[in-house]
């Protein structure tokens, strides 16, 4: 079959001097043909990709709306299945080289190529793009396509092996032994090569629960009992009634990788030997080995162990009936997890596997962001993968964000009760549920009903064409890894617009327990000095703060001028302090209260009554 | 006295054939093999198994059209039904059960054991009349 011929391309390009110029170059030389269709920014790109059938696109990176790695990334989300050639002025070889990784088939530099070349490469691009599908398509349809005769064999194999067709004579039962247990090695080589291949895509969901460890490995000893009998090795767990050691993982996907380890360490063991397992908790991983007293693994062959097909010694690791993707798939796994895999000479001989996988009280404690800026906004991130999580915390925290973490489903429900949060942020694959339902669910929470939500994940276009999408109001369907400027541009843009929305109130104290009452009433930005409190306010608008005078340390006359909003209006203020008293003349002041008289009960009615107030006030003046 | 009646559907005559004689390594099975979907719409109907054992991937109808099918059909719509399939990726699995599925076997299957697992999904009712 050979390349299709390219009848339309997409020019993405806002400078109108190039677009003419290319025009007037295919026309040229003759390329009728190809009718160009040109857009001057990736919004109009994206209309016109969901409403016209295009063979390829050309895209220069320096648009309006898109710039760099993340323009490639928004016109390979919009159109995963075209072909696309990038077109630019900018010649840095290791920025080619990322845009080719974000799904860029070329990457053409201008004045460096004339049209012949780009009608060349266009046509080579929209090549190795069908073959790049091609592939993907194969490994599938293969694996399934190999796995209908092996039933036949394994089954026909099986049945033979088991007697069901009446005994055999034992040169013959010899022969059927060896045709079985490679049929078996067969059918675990193609799930081996499925399961590698789907992972480095990206497809495979993993489902996240808190798992104890122990549990699982007694599961894979007795799973791999039979097979270490054949090895003559005995398996034992080191403490087996140790504390309980609880990870957040996929516990399907752990037991693969238990279950790997253990095999390679019978597999490579001498008979009468021991394999041990321990399983220790540190203060924030658990720390699992697999120690065996196998020849240990040669110098040479050290760099190359978690690489597939790697096998020390081939024709030796062959009788052991390895596929040779074992521990690839186990290092693949253990990074999905958010863990490390290492592996160490035992000494005395032999080797000893480590996995370290995050515990689940320190995951959990994670989820909270505790170390962001007073006053930022805080934002609900329903992510399920670690990594990408703190990522993205971290970049979200440099233009201003609190980013708190729900894992699953359940989890987004739960704190989105107890927590009022400015935006939510969610992936469309979660454990418990898929992120369009938690999207419904939010939005008939009164509080959600009209909070920004933007989906973020590695397959948008899947939710998307959730029937359901359209009425969720979704801000914006994101790609991952996700364009920050794009993101942040969204987050900023709805605050203003917000109805019904909740009270925020600035609290300048350092009391917890006053803190969390006042998160009932309202949003609450908790900041401990007047210097903060400063910076807050700046930052952005509040509708009451609460005050503890004694913190300002004799500097509460110059605050109080202060308290005013980004628009200069004065904000009401609930000063609560022993010294309450001495300053209740001030203007500003709606109350004083003293703290020492004064129950955090009568407290929250005062702040109640003064946002009511206030909000009335508005109505007024309306 | 009634045997446990199960209708197996696959297209693939070898597959049919080992996994006859893997169910009839149970004494108490009463084995009936279809080659497509639309044969095993019929004979559901006609002979009211006990359990269903589907293929996925076949030719003109596949294994959830036909169950969706069998579903619709007031005669078969309460026949368990497991799926017996090469393709049990995590999202292919959540579609069969969406669809009324009781299960999924994955191919391929120890012979000696398919047995015991198809038992794993019979219908209290059915277990009783075989005993």
């Amino acid at each position: 079959m050979s390349a299709k011929v390219i009848k339309s391309i997409l020019l993405i390009e806002d400078n109108p001097g190039d677009v003419r110029l290319l025009r007037e170059m295919f026309d040229e030389h003759g390329a009728h043909d190809t009718e160009m269709t040109s857009v001057d920014c990736m919004s109009a790109a994206e209309r016109h990709l969901l409403e016209h059938v295009v063979d390829i696109i050309l895209l220069d990176p320096g648009l309006p709306d898109a710039q760099g790695l993340g323009a490639i990334r928004r016109a390979h989300a919009a159109a995963p299945r075209l072909p696309l050639v990038v077109l630019t002025c900018l010649d840095d070889e290791s920025v080619a080289e990322q845009a080719l990784q974000e799904g860029a088939q070329d990457y053409l530099i201008k004045g460096q190529i004339e049209v012949r070349g780009i009608l060349r490469a266009l046509r080579y691009a929209a090549e190795r793009k069908r073959l790049e599908r091609l592939k993907d398509e194969f490994v599938s349809t293969v694996s399934h396509e190999l796995r209908t005769p092996l039933t036949s064999i394994t089954g026909s194999l099986g049945l033979l092996m088991g007697n069901a067709a009446g005994s055999m004579p034992a040169p013959m039962a010899r022969l059927l032994a060896i045709a079985h247990s490679n049929s078996q090695r067969l059918v675990r080589l193609v799930n081996d090569i499925l399961d590698i291949e789907k992972m480095e895509a990206g497809r495979v969901v993993f489902n996240f629960s808190r798992v104890e460890v122990r549990p699982l490995v007694a599961q894979a000893i007795e799973a791999n009992r039979g097979f270490a009998e054949d090895y003559g090795v005995q398996v034992r767990l080191e403490d087996a009634h140790g504390a309980a050691a609880d990870v957040r993982a996929d516990p399907d996907r752990l037991l693969q990788v238990i279950t790997n380890l253990l095999s390679n360490a019978i597999k490579f063991s001498p008979a009468n030997h021991e394999v041990i397992i321990a399983v220790e908790k540190g203060a924030d991983t658990v720390r699992l080995t697999v120690r065996d007293h196998g020849p240990g693994i040669p110098l040479d062959f050290k760099p190359l162990i978690f690489e597939k097909f790697a096998q020390a010694d081939a024709g030796a690791a062959r009788q052991k009936g390895g596929t040779g993707l074992g521990l690839s798939i186990v290092k693949q796994i253990v990074d999905r997890l958010s863990g490390e895999v290492g592996f160490t000479d035992a000494p005395g001989g032999g080797t000893i596997f480590h996995v370290q996988l995050p515990c689940w009280d320190h995951v959990a404690s994670l989820a909270v962001d505790r170390d962001a800026k007073p006053g930022a906004a805080r934002l609900l991130l329903c992510e399920d993968d670690l990594d990408t999580a703190l990522t993205l915390r971290a970049q979200l925290r440099q233009v201003g964000f609190a980013t708190d973490f729900a894992y699953s489903v359940g989890d987004a429900l739960a704190r989105a009760v107890t927590t009022h949060y400015h935006a939510v942020l969610v992936d469309i694959h979660l454990p418990d549920g898929d992120g369009v339902s938690l999207i419904v669910r939010l939005r008939a929470l009164p509080q959600y009903r009209d909070t920004p939500i933007i989906v973020v994940s590695g397959d948008p276009g899947s939710g998307r064409d959730d029937p359901r999408a359209s009425q969720l109001s979704v801000l914006d369907w994101l790609n991952k890894p996700v364009d920050l400027d794009r993101l942040v541009r969204i987050l900023v843009k709805p605050t203003a617009q917000q109805a019904n929305r909740r009270p925020r109130i600035l609290h300048v104290d350092e009391d917890n327990a006053v803190a969390r009452a006042l998160s009932e009433i309202g949003d609450v930005v908790t900041v401990n000095t007047i210097e903060e409190a400063q910076r807050a306010l700046k930052a952005s608008d509040f509708d009451l703060a609460v005050l503890d005078v004694a913190l300002a340390k004799g500097a509460d006359p110059d605050l109080l001028p202060e308290l005013r909003d980004r628009n200069g209006n004065v904000i009401p203020v609930v000063v609560f302090s022993a010294k309450g008293a001495s300053l209740a003349s001030d203007a500003q002041v709606s109350a004083a209260l003293a703290e020492s008289h004064t129950s955090i009960d009568s407290l929250m009615a005062t702040v109640r009554d003064r946002l009511a107030s206030r909000i009335t006030n508005i109505r007024e003046v309306v | 006295m009634t045997d446990i009646r199960i209708l197996l559907v696959d297209d693939e005559p070898d597959i049919r054939e080992v996994v006859d004689v893997s169910l009839g390594l149970d004494p108490e099975f009463k084995i009936r093999a279809c080659a497509s979907g639309a044969d095993a719409l019929v004979t559901a109907a006609e002979w009211s198994p006990s359990i269903i054992l589907l293929d996925v991937m076949m030719p003109l109808m596949d294994g959830p059209t036909t169950l969706v099918n069998l579903r619709n059909n007031p005669r078969t719509a309460d026949i368990p039904v497991v799926f017996l399939t090469a393709r049990t990726q995590a999202d292919e699995v959540e579609q069969y059960i969406s669809l009324g599925a009781q299960g999924v076997l994955s191919k391929p299957f120890d012979p000696m054991t398919l047995a015991a697992s198809v038992r794993d999904y019979l219908p209290p009712s059915s277990l009783h009349h075989a005993v």
